[in-house]
């Protein structure tokens, strides 16, 4: 005697592998469906004398062919003939895997068993389905079961028994959708009546099917009643589309769940909301409008707390030990032109950068593990409502976070927003949140003028380069660039303690770019800092390289209250901003010189112009590949303008409060 | 208007968090979980999972940590003669 079939159909991740291997044990194989690569597991089982082959279907959620998937799940129903179809449903998301038990009531099948499964869980959660009236609601059988567990096999093979020895009658309920659709389901279910698609399927479903425009069902209608009378089919869809203002297939989905809505609550109660986890306690917080932007200061100030504390004794440490290498250097080497070079250029300059190597590791460290914990997803989600307000769309808050490691990544990251518009405004924004070679600038600045204030200070350098980049956004949305912006969703991770290891290998991948950038391109910046502080004659005659160039931009530089050591600092940062420290190193040689030659109003302007004034050469290169010289630019000549604007107006505001 | 059309609108006009959506909506968030599972069905919304080789490869991984989702584009309503045409 043949066996009977077993169709088992479910959504993903409903526990329909475990149904099916609670059913078949070992008795299994596995191959693929003919023609497609998708997966074909069958397996036996023995009941009662009765010998049934189960046939796992795909998991999906509908079954319309919208993939591979779904239309072999559907043309084994349609076509395979089961003489059972369990359909496995997850009883904690029981709306949503209704949608597809509708769909098969839909399609005209008659011979189904719901494998309630997870019903465990769905206690835990406070959910509580009575099987019984479950089962007169929707007119089929219900077997209340945790594959997982062991619990209900049994009952579900007795069910499949009688289902398919023909004891049980069932009704399945169809859903019923309002005037205006089930007007168009009349209307095409008239124009296939008599025709051969009569015999083969029921003529509601067909109707439903060509309403959410599936493609296979179109071309099965077209070769029976021909392309004139579909197209008037389809025709009449649309004017009813139109009314609606909606897609059909929405509003058939739509339709669909509100019907399932209203039929779970004969058998479905909440008894008791599950505890509130962890994560939406803290997001309770920390996403907050309000509260969350409090705690976003707190939490980055306490970055700035840690890197500090703990980086700048190192950072001193380092200072003085590439001091003491120069001093201990210099004697060894007879040729005064060759000490100068290794002393005051390589040793000064990549020395004075290469100490603050602590720092960017701590800066790293800290960010590790604000990712790692989960918190950075929550500083996207709290700051893309402020994004969106300044006219930049939500997601280039991903790019603008990237920014805060290196600028280079978060250019390129722009490649991820679609819209031409809201790339080129990221873009040209980017650039003005401070990457980590800042950091180095901006906490030596700190360090050194203002004591035990550095947190606070150089907090506030960030916050004014944000605020400048929300606002350029503004400008540059609303005269430069023009267009709508689209939304993004970000779906937050839970909470988790971070890998230790994770966080360390992560901060060394990150932060040893600035030792391989000090080796390169800050050995040789330094080199030319020294040959043009050094020739024709040694820096303080007025006459060296550097000094003439610097009294070249030195009057400019006034407006801001800066010199022309300043100038040329920001000149070599353009090539990599670190160059800024180097430079003041060669000039200077220690930080006490520094110190002694700046007042704190112009370390504090010196911060915030090396922070805004100019994107360094590696990513102009990055905006001129993403976009074109153009844009590049247009960027550069924009960022040394609010540069300008926002040093002048620091260092006049500052000289009139009487801080200089 | 259904509850799947209340959250896609939500969705479209930018409300970037299933926990905000389920509060304007008053519903379980695992119930806009799940609608949001229907709509990614459907082709209203894209998600892009966690550790798929589209997410890999994403430049933004770094600072993600998690599933993204966002609204396709798909137009409300289309008329369309050509019966062949499928969007």
């Amino acid at each position: 005697m043949a066996m009977k079939v077993v169709a088992l159909a479910g959504n993903p991740n409903v526990g329909k592998t475990t149904v099916f291997n609670s059913l078949t044990g070992m008795r299994q194989h596995v191959g693929n469906w003919p023609g497609v690569t998708v997966e074909k597991k069958e397996g036996v089982f023995e009941y009662k004398g009765e010998k049934f082959l189960v046939v796992d279907l795909p998991g999906t959620y509908s079954l319309t062919a919208h993939s591979i998937d779904e239309l072999v799940a559907r043309n084994f129903l349609l076509n395979g003939n089961p003489d059972v179809v369990v359909n496995v449903v997850d009883a904690t998301s029981l709306l949503r895997n209704l949608l597809l038990t509708m769909e098969i009531f839909e399609m005209g099948l008659k011979n189904v068993v719901i494998a309630l499964n997870k019903i465990d869980l769905a206690e835990k959660k406070g959910i509580r389905i009575d099987p019984l009236k479950m089962s007169k609601a929707l007119g089929v059988p219900v077997v209340a079961m945790s594959a997982k567990e062991g619990i209900g096999i049994e009952e579900l093979k007795d069910k499949i028994y009688e289902m398919a020895q023909g004891r049980i009658k069932t009704n399945p309920v169809v859903p019923r959708y309002d005037p205006e659709v089930e007007r168009e389901i009349e209307h095409i279910t008239n124009s296939l009546k008599g025709t051969k698609l009569e015999r083969r399927y029921p003529l509601r479903w067909l109707a439903i099917k060509l309403l959410q425009r599936d493609d296979e069902v179109m071309k099965l209608v077209l070769r029976h009643i021909g392309e004139e009378r579909l197209r008037e089919i389809m025709t009449h869809i649309g004017e009813a589309e139109a009314r609606y203002g909606r897609a059909m297939d929405l509003i058939i989905a739509s339709q669909k769940y509100e019907f399932i809505d209203r039929l779970t609550h004969e058998f479905m109660s909440y008894v008791g909301k599950e505890k509130e986890s962890l994560t939406d306690q803290l997001d309770r917080i920390l996403i907050h409008p309000v509260y969350g932007f409090i705690a976003l200061a707190m939490v980055f100030y306490a970055v700035f707390k840690f890197i500090f504390a703990l980086g700048l004794p190192l950072q001193e440490w380092l200072d003085g030990l590439f001091a003491s290498f120069g001093e201990w250097l210099a004697p060894q080497i007879a040729n005064e032109t060759l000490r100068g070079l290794l002393v005051d250029g390589i040793i000064g300059g990549v020395g004075s950068v290469l100490s603050f190597f602590p720092l960017v590791f701590l800066l790293f460290f800290a960010l590790s593990i604000l990712e790692d914990v989960g918190y950075m997803a929550r500083v996207a989600a709290l700051m893309e409502g402020i994004m969106r307000k300044f006219g930049l769309p939500g997601k280039s808050v991903i790019p603008l976070v990237l920014g805060l490691g290196c600028n280079v990544p978060a250019v390129m990251a722009t490649r991820t927003l679609e819209d031409e518009r809201e790339r080129l405004v990221t873009m040209l924004v980017s650039p003005f949140i401070p990457c980590s070679a800042r950091l180095s600038v901006i906490s030596f600045l700190a360090g050194a003028f203002f004591g035990s204030n550095h947190s606070i200070v150089a907090l506030s350098v960030y916050l004014i380069a944000i605020l400048v980049a929300l606002l350029s956004a503004w400008l540059v949305g609303r005269f430069v660039v023009k267009g709508e912006e689209s939304p993004f969703v970000i779906e937050l991770p839970e909470y988790l303690i971070p890998s230790w290891k994770t966080v360390v290998t992560h901060s060394w991948e990150r932060s040893k770019e600035f030792v391989k950038k000090a080796g390169t391109i800050i050995l040789l910046g330094a080199i030319a800092i020294w040959y043009l502080s050094n020739y024709p004659v040694e820096i303080g005659s007025g006459k060296s390289y550097a000094e003439k160039l610097g009294y070249l931009f030195e009057p400019y530089m006034r407006l801001m209250g800066l010199d022309w050591k300043a100038a040329v600092s920001l000149l070599f940062g353009i090539i990599a901003k670190e160059n800024v420290i180097s430079t003041y190193g060669v000039i200077y040689g220690t930080t006490e010189a520094i110190k002694n030659a700046m007042t704190p109003l112009q370390a504090y302007v010196l911060a915030v112009v090396t922070t805004l004034y100019i994107p360094c050469i590696a990513t102009i290169g990055a905006i001129r590949a993403e976009s074109n010289w153009k844009w590049a630019l247009f960027t550069t000549a924009y960022m040394i303008a609010v540069a300008s604007i926002v040093g002048i107006l620091i260092w006049h505001a500052g000289v009139a409060l009487g801080l200089a | 208007m259904g509850k799947l059309e209340e959250v896609l609108d939500l969705i479209n006009s930018g409300v970037t968090q299933e926990m905000e959506i389920a509060k304007r909506l008053g519903l379980a968030k695992e119930e806009v979980s799940d609608i949001i599972k229907i709509l990614e069905n459907l082709g209203y919304v894209e998600k892009v999972e966690a550790g798929s080789k589209t997410c890999e490869s994403c430049p933004l991984k770094k600072v993600c940590y998690g599933s993204c989702l966002k609204p396709t584009g798909v137009v409300a309503y289309r008329i369309r003669e050509n019966v062949q045409e499928k969007g």
